[in-house]
């Protein structure tokens, strides 16, 4: 190839593989090598201390099985769920619907901050039990490993609840319809047909929220800590406060490690889905089974169910912060407005709100430009190596945020370059933590603008920044916005990298909300999470319309 | 003059061979085919004169310009050809109204809006959509839309138009009005066209000459009449219309005429260039056998039906299934014993493998 015909495609690879090496595989390859160094060797002196001291392999043995029991429940709810909203006459499905994805667009540490204030010492369900029933003592605790898993679930259920649902949506229905006509009940049709065809979407869903049970800060950091009770993420947490990298980084290695092979096993349980080719796009609806005498039977159950893990955390929530003081008692007296005037005007709740923002919309931003110019290059141009930059810029997606926040106090906290102690650390680790996200976006809204479209560009004469500047891109714009939304919001609520990485002066909303809840204050930690709340449901609703329903809860 | 010329073309992807040695030229004023069944290769020619893909190895030429060529390493983009394209799904953008789409072309020329109207106009007239240019492509039929993607393919003036089964996509009617507007088009602005399809009709109605394609490679170039009369092997008469294939013998031969006995002991003399002898393949249109009460070859009517302006049958004569149409009023019944005449026939080797019975 000559100078004068250089394909000027190839720099912009150059740029997004750099850009990818220091924000994505430069801290990651960090804490892999860090965790076996000792003193400037190479060792495995890391991973003998993990396996030595018991209160070390405890916490790998408690995030493997507090991760399976939290899957094997999200497995039954889910599926009971999906099953019930998909395929029988329960009345108000669509409502049901909404309602349950909901808590999954609140942040998880919101969700175990609701669930102390309502199962905790002096929780509202607590004081209920003791104070109008007469107990004399709550036969739970959910400063626990069990209120841990409980938390867990009724976060991570929904994952299982969407891919079951969507299986049972695609299903073709002639398949059910065959063994009806074979002579089949009812009962046996759903045990002998449906169960086995939506099984692999069953594994699929429980292994996500196994990956994400795993993964998660915040409900075991606010529940476990207090009781001593550690898992991986939190023991990581607690190896940089002492700090011992050598520990946090080989820690943080087993964590990668067990998150890697449950996504591999993901990833071939959807495989194998696939080429069950009955399962297909067709959009065939399914029959609905008629539920009959108990209709209302199952309604009542399903919403009080629904009023239960998404209505009443939300109430809790707006409750606590409208208390003069946490523990009141409940009376019109004792409800007030002050928590919200005064976290709006506490200094580090205004420069949170403002870091939050900050950081939010540049990382949305830059994540979204550099996602789309590599999925441009991959699902368009096509280029050789484009898929290699796909996969390196995805693979952040597989790492738990913890791990991602140690990388970058790794690679970009120490001289020459020390960026520790402001924002742009943070930032760096936000744009590796939602690059993958913004990548996957644009890969499919780029995939959906047919080839011949940039084609017909290029025999129209156009080179590649008008072919990018008036065919690509206005095509791309509305997904590119969906997902600028999908990085913007939850890095307005982000915990487990922020609370890693933040000094004084850099802290973000999530940062102190924790910090307010872990010190006490818990209605003042309400009053900015019932505000967080609402601009979050807003708009999740905003990127719904925008989307027509296809991304968002 | 030749306006594209095509020297030992090949594209290979990996071990997959797409195109192999092609060559050909298109001349001046001329509509040129490429014909072959999907997968044949030639849509990847196509995309290599256009600049989509680039060729493994070989040259190309648009005009006087050396476009590619492998072993000098010249590859122009696409983007700086002299050539318009229109794609089998028109590609017109959604974005952008009939008139930005055809416009677009030359605002990239950064030509005066005073220009860029009056020749707007002019393409817009030539294909008959004046009065749709403010809508969005939505709001257009198929039809429509094919126009719009000709006239944004020809309004910048290329040397030569590329059109990929541009038909394909619309409704048998409009695809029949279509392809003679696309011929008079043609025809009045003078511009050479290369059109890929995998449809024979078309490909004989439309091409002033045609080439057709197998598994990569040119199997023969010609006018269409010479190709439907004269196929160059068994693909080629096999692809190109209908025939019957009953296997033969051949006798003896003189010259160009050889005497070939089949369907049991019937002899016909046939003009053959080839130099076959013994064994061989004897190959029929349909339309070349004719049906009487006393013609020579015994056969029974299998199935007899009726399409307008033919009738088509399939009669079994000493034990093969053979394809008959013909235009005449006779009409026999199903279970008929009669017999045939065969007027034309084709020879071909007969150790190739057997085409699809139909």
């Amino acid at each position: 190839m000559t100078a004068a015909n250089f394909d000027r495609r190839y720099l912009l690879m150059a740029a997004t593989g750099v850009f990818v090496l220091l924000v994505v595989i430069y801290p990651l390859w960090q804490v892999l090598f860090r965790s076996f160094l000792d003193a400037g060797v190479l060792s495995l002196k890391s991973y003998q201390k993990v396996f030595s001291y018991p209160s070390y392999y405890r916490a790998l043995l408690n995030s493997v099985w507090i991760s399976c029991a939290t899957a094997a429940m999200c497995m039954v709810l889910g599926t009971l769920l999906a099953f019930l909203v998909i395929r029988t006459d329960l009345p108000g499905k669509k409502t049901l619907r909404t309602l349950l994805v909901l808590p999954y667009a609140l942040p998880s540490f919101f969700a175990a901050i609701a669930w102390i204030q309502l199962l905790g010492p002096q929780g509202y369900l607590a004081r209920l039990f003791l104070e109008v029933l007469g107990f004399a003592t709550v036969p739970w605790n959910i400063y626990s490993a069990g209120g841990i898993v409980f938390v867990l679930t009724v976060h991570y259920f929904i994952l299982v609840f969407i891919t079951v649902a969507g299986a049972l949506e695609r299903m073709d229905a002639s398949l059910e319809e065959a063994a009806r006509t074979s002579g089949a009940g009812t009962y046996q049709v759903m045990r002998q047909i449906t169960l086995p065809l939506v099984l692999p979407a069953i594994m699929a869903g429980g292994l996500l929220a196994f990956i994400g049970a795993l993964a998660n800060f915040g409900i075991p950091a606010l529940l476990g800590m207090r009781a001593r009770f550690f898992v991986l993420t939190t023991s990581i947490y607690y190896a940089l406060a002492i700090p011992d990298f050598g520990l946090a980084t080989a820690l943080s290695s087993m964590l990668v490690l067990v998150a890697l092979v449950t996504m591999a096993l993901q990833f071939g349980v959807q495989r194998g889905e696939s080429r069950f080719t009955v399962i297909s796009g067709k959009a065939v609806h399914p029959s609905e089974l008629k539920l009959r005498s108990i209709r209302h039977l199952l309604f009542l159950m399903t919403s009080a169910l629904v009023l239960f893990i998404s209505i009443l955390p939300i109430l809790s929530m707006i409750l606590t912060a409208l208390m003069r003081y946490w523990g009141a008692p409940i009376t019109a007296a004792n409800l007030t407005l002050q928590n919200f005037n005064y976290v709006l005007s506490f200094e580090a709740a205004q420069r949170a709100i403002m870091n939050s923002l900050f950081l939010g919309a540049v990382a949305a931003t830059v994540a979204m430009l550099v996602g789309t110019v590599i999925s441009y290059l991959h699902v368009k141009a096509k280029l050789r190596g484009s898929r290699v930059l796909d996969f390196l810029a995805t693979i952040p997606y597989a790492v738990p945020h913890t791990v991602i926040a140690i990388a970058m106090i790794l690679a970009w906290a120490r001289p020459p370059v020390s960026l520790y102690g402001t924002l742009w650390i943070i930032l760096v680790a936000y744009l590796a933590v939602y690059l993958p996200f913004a990548v996957r976006t644009t890969n499919s809204t780029l995939q959906q603008v047919h080839d011949s479209l940039e084609e017909a560009a290029r025999t129209s004469g156009a080179k590649l920044l008008p072919r990018l500047r008036d065919i690509i891109l206005p095509l791309a714009r509305p997904g590119m916005i969906a997902g600028w939304i999908l990085v913007f919001m939850p890095a307005l609520r982000e915990l487990t990298v922020s609370i890693l990485l933040y000094a004084y002066h850099t802290e973000t909303i999530g940062v102190v909300v924790y910090n307010l809840q872990d010190a006490g204050y818990r209605e003042i930690a309400a009053a900015l999470a019932s505000i967080v709340m609402g601009l979050l449901i807003f708009g999740n609703m905003l990127i719904r319309k925008l989307t027509g329903g296809i991304a968002g809860f | 003059m030749e306006k594209i010329r095509i020297n030992n073309l090949a594209k290979r992807y990996g071990k997959v061979v797409a195109a192999d040695a092609v060559t050909f030229a298109v001349g001046d004023n001329e509509f040129f085919s490429l014909l072959g069944p999907s997968g044949c290769g030639k849509s990847t020619v196509l995309r290599c004169v256009a600049g989509l893909e680039e060729p493994t190895e070989g040259e190309i030429y648009i005009g006087e310009t050396r476009v590619n060529s492998t072993a000098d390493g010249v590859n122009v983009p696409t983007e700086l050809r002299p050539l318009g394209m229109v794609f089998q799904n028109y590609a017109v953008w959604p974005h952008m109204t009939v008139h930005d789409n055809v416009a677009y072309p030359l605002k990239l020329k950064k030509l005066a809006k005073e220009v860029i109207e009056t020749k707007l106009k002019d393409a817009l007239h030539t294909v008959g959509l004046e009065k749709l240019a403010g809508r969005y492509p939505s709001q257009l039929s198929g039809g429509e839309q094919q126009r719009v993607a000709l006239a944004r393919a020809l309004i910048k003036e290329p040397e030569v138009l590329l059109l990929d089964e541009p038909l394909s996509n619309l409704d048998a009617k409009l695809r029949e009005q279509m392809r003679f507007e696309l011929k008079d088009l043609q025809r009045r602005t003078g511009i050479p066209i290369l059109y890929v399809t995998h449809d024979q009709t078309e490909a004989l109605a439309m091409s002033d000459r045609l080439a057709v394609m197998n598994a990569g490679r040119i199997v023969q170039v010609g006018a269409p009449a010479e190709i439907y009369t004269r196929p160059a092997d068994r693909f080629v008469a096999d692809f190109i219309g209908l025939m019957n294939f009953v296997s033969g013998r051949i006798l003896n031969r003189s010259g160009e005429e050889a005497t070939v006995e089949f369907l049991g002991s019937h002899r016909l003399n046939v003009i053959d260039r080839s130099n076959l002898s013994g064994e061989c393949v004897v190959a029929v249109r349909p339309e070349d056998i004719s049906l009487s009460p006393a013609g020579v070859i015994r056969c029974r009517v299998e199935v007899s039906s009726y399409s307008g302006h033919l009738i088509d049958y399939k009669v079994r004569a000493d034990g093969v299934v053979l394809r008959v149409q013909t235009s005449k009023t006779a009409s026999y019944q199903e279970g008929a014993e009669l017999g045939l005449t065969i007027d034309r026939a084709m020879l071909f080797a007969a150790r190739e493998t057997e085409p699809p019975v139909r």
